[in-house]
Order: structure tokens, then C-alpha cells, then sequence
């Protein structure tokens, strides 16, 4: 009995040890989606997509993505080794420009999360792999409402002909 | 005053001279056929322009509402119209002061050739033209002027004044309070 819970454990440990198998020389493919037209929204979407190839033929990395401090596990899709990772911001809060995504895998996550813990600089941990999304910003309708326009192009259109009257009047 | 529509009523005193009778019209207030029906064909054509205003863009209940369409049309075509012919007549005078140098320059000139016209029908005749100019620019003019103002007033409170009213609403002030004050401010400023 006790050999058989052994003979479980040593698997097991050898089993979860193949799974954390470091990823080297990692390479990602990414493409990713930004909303475009936030007219009625007060979210931005982002979703990003990337496929990772390593070296040492490793699958199924559980992957943890960190974007500006905030942490967010890529969800596994089901072709092999290919994730996706989306988050929303503030659509007031959300700046244009490039977007950094830094991927971690569980044991960079782990020590992401302990140096947020002890109050060091989560920076100084390297990420596996960086992928950059492009946010170009979203369109948030007109910057001047047609009725505004329209009100703006008849006064204007009627100051013209009083000062023509007035002109003529003078 | 009372003698200024001589020519139209076709009955001319023989007290006055053509010239005088001219000079008469000059003062008159009243338009002739013409420029009336022009002033109510634009005026109808300028009022009726919010329908489509109200139809796309406030949205208004059409069917329920044709009858305020029609009465309101009708109402501030009188008021755009009487607009039209109060500035006209301000008008007028001033473009007649205006343009009389050149319009008597330039007749004198187109007439200077003919020998036997004599000096007193040549100064009708500028007299006459100078009439023609300042009322097709007086009637041009106040027909735009007014165009713009009533417009302006419409826009101005359909889409800020009146907001939060129902379109049927918004219709039957915005459009009757614009036509109303195109009217009164055009008596005003004589």
C-alpha cells in the first residue's frame, strides 16, 4: 500500500515536473483586435492571439500575461499550443500607442507574484516572451454634432447677410 | 400714400406726371403680382423645409401630425412673406441712394448716343431704371436675408430651445415662434 502511494507520488512529481518543463528560445506569432468604434461603449477590448514555439518541444504551457500591472492567465484554445489573452479598459483611461503584454510561465508568474508580494519591483522579473498590441484608438463619434454644425452654419450664414444689411442700411 | 397704388389699380389721376407717379410707386409699400407671388412662392417653399427637418431627423409621427404641418405652413408663410415685403421696403430707399450714381452713369451713357430723345425723357428713364434696380435688389435680398434668419431661428430652436419637447410640439413653436419673429422683427427696424 505504501509502495503503491510512493510509486503514485514519484509519478506524479515526475509527471507535474514534465508539465512545468521551461520553455526555451521561445517564439510567439501574435495578432490581436482592438475595439475600433466606441460610439456607445464605455469599454475598450483588447484580445490578443498568439501561438508559442519552444525549443525543447514543451505543450500546454499554462501562460499568465501581465499588462501594465495587471495580471490575467491566457486561456489555452484548442489548437495546440495557441492562446488567447483579452482584457478591457477604461475607455477614458484607455491611451492609444502600444500596449505591452509580457507572458510568464507558472514559475515567472510565481515570482511575479512574490515580488508584487514583498513590495519589489515586478519588472525586474523576466518575462518569457513580450508581445506588443497596437491600440490605435477608437472612434468616439464626431468631434462636433451635426446639429451643433447645422446651428453654427445658419448663424453664420445670417450674420453674413446682417452685415450685409447693415451695410446696405447704413 | 393713398394715390401710391394708382398705376396698379389702373386708374391714373391725371394731377400727377408719369415721373411723379414713378416717385410714388418709389414710396409705395405695396408690391406688384409678380413680386408677390414670389414672395409667397419662396416664403411657402422656405417654411415647408422644416418638414423634412422634423421627418428625419426629430423624428415626428407624420400621419398624426399632417394637419399642425399644414396649418403651421400656411401661418408662417402669411408672416414670412409680410416679412419679405416689410424688408423690401426698408430696403429699397436705401438701395435706390445707393446705386443711383451708377445707375445714372451708366444710362447716361447707353443714352448719350440717342439725339432726338429729349432730357426729360431720358431722366424717366433712369428714373425708371434706377427704380427696376433697387427693387429686384431690395426683393432679392430681403428674400435672402429672411431665408437665413428664419432658418437660423429654426435650427437654432428646434434643436436647443425646445430639445426636450415632443417633435409635434417642437414643430408647431419652433417653426410658428421663427415665422412670428421674422415678422415682428421686420416691422421693427424701419
Amino acid at each position: 500500500m505504501v509502495k503503491n502511494i510512493l510509486f503514485l507520488l514519484s509519478t506524479l512529481t515526475i509527471f507535474s515536473l514534465g508539465v512545468a518543463d521551461t520553455c526555451t528560445n521561445p517564439q510567439v506569432a501574435a495578432t490581436a483586435y482592438t475595439t475600433n468604434d466606441a460610439t456607445v461603449l464605455t469599454n475598450i477590448a483588447f484580445v490578443a492571439e498568439f501561438q508559442l514555439s519552444c525549443s525543447s518541444k514543451v505543450n500546454s504551457l499554462p501562460l499568465y500575461a501581465e499588462i501594465n500591472g495587471r495580471t490575467v492567465p491566457a486561456a489555452r484554445l484548442s489548437e495546440a499550443n495557441k492562446y488567447q489573452v483579452s482584457w478591457t479598459e477604461d475607455l477614458k483611461k484607455a491611451r492609444s500607442g502600444d500596449y505591452n503584454v509580457n507572458l510568464y510561465d507558472e514559475e515567472g508568474y510565481a515570482a511575479l507574484r512574490k515580488a508584487a508580494r514583498s513590495g519589489e519591483d515586478p519588472s525586474a522579473v523576466k518575462p518569457l516572451v513580450t508581445i506588443v498590441v497596437n491600440y490605435p484608438g477608437a472612434y468616439q463619434g464626431p468631434w462636433v454634432n451635426t446639429d451643433f454644425m447645422a446651428a453654427v452654419l445658419a448663424v453664420l450664414v445670417w450674420y453674413l447677410a446682417f452685415s450685409a444689411k447693415s451695410k446696405l442700411l447704413a | 400714400m393713398k394715390n401710391s397704388a394708382a398705376k396698379s389699380s389702373g386708374k391714373q389721376p391725371k394731377s400727377f406726371t408719369r415721373e411723379e407717379e414713378l416717385l410714388l410707386q418709389d414710396f409705395s409699400r405695396n408690391v406688384t403680382t409678380k413680386s408677390s407671388a414670389l414672395f409667397y412662392g419662396n416664403a411657402l417653399i422656405v417654411t415647408s423645409i422644416p418638414i423634412w427637418l422634423f421627418y428625419r431627423i426629430h423624428m415626428i409621427d407624420v400621419y398624426s401630425s399632417i394637419i399642425s404641418f399644414i396649418v403651421v405652413t400656411l401661418v408662417s408663410t402669411y408672416l414670412v412673406a409680410l416679412a419679405y415685403k416689410n424688408t423690401k421696403f426698408i430696403l429699397k430707399h436705401k438701395v435706390a441712394v445707393k446705386r443711383e450714381e451708377a445707375v445714372t452713369r451708366e444710362m447716361t451713357k447707353k443714352l448719350a448716343e440717342d439725339k432726338k430723345m429729349s432730357k426729360k425723357e431720358k431722366d424717366e428713364r433712369i428714373l425708371w431704371k434706377k427704380n427696376e434696380v433697387a427693387d429686384f435688389e431690395a426683393t432679392t435680398f430681403s428674400i435672402f436675408y429672411n431665408n437665413a434668419l428664419f432658418l437660423a431661428l429654426v435650427i437654432f430652436t428646434s434643436f436647443y430651445v425646445l430639445k426636450t419637447f415632443t417633435p409635434a410640439v417642437n414643430y408647431i413653436l419652433s417653426v410658428g415662434s421663427a415665422g412670428g419673429l421674422i415678422a415682428l422683427l421686420s416691422t421693427g427696424s424701419q
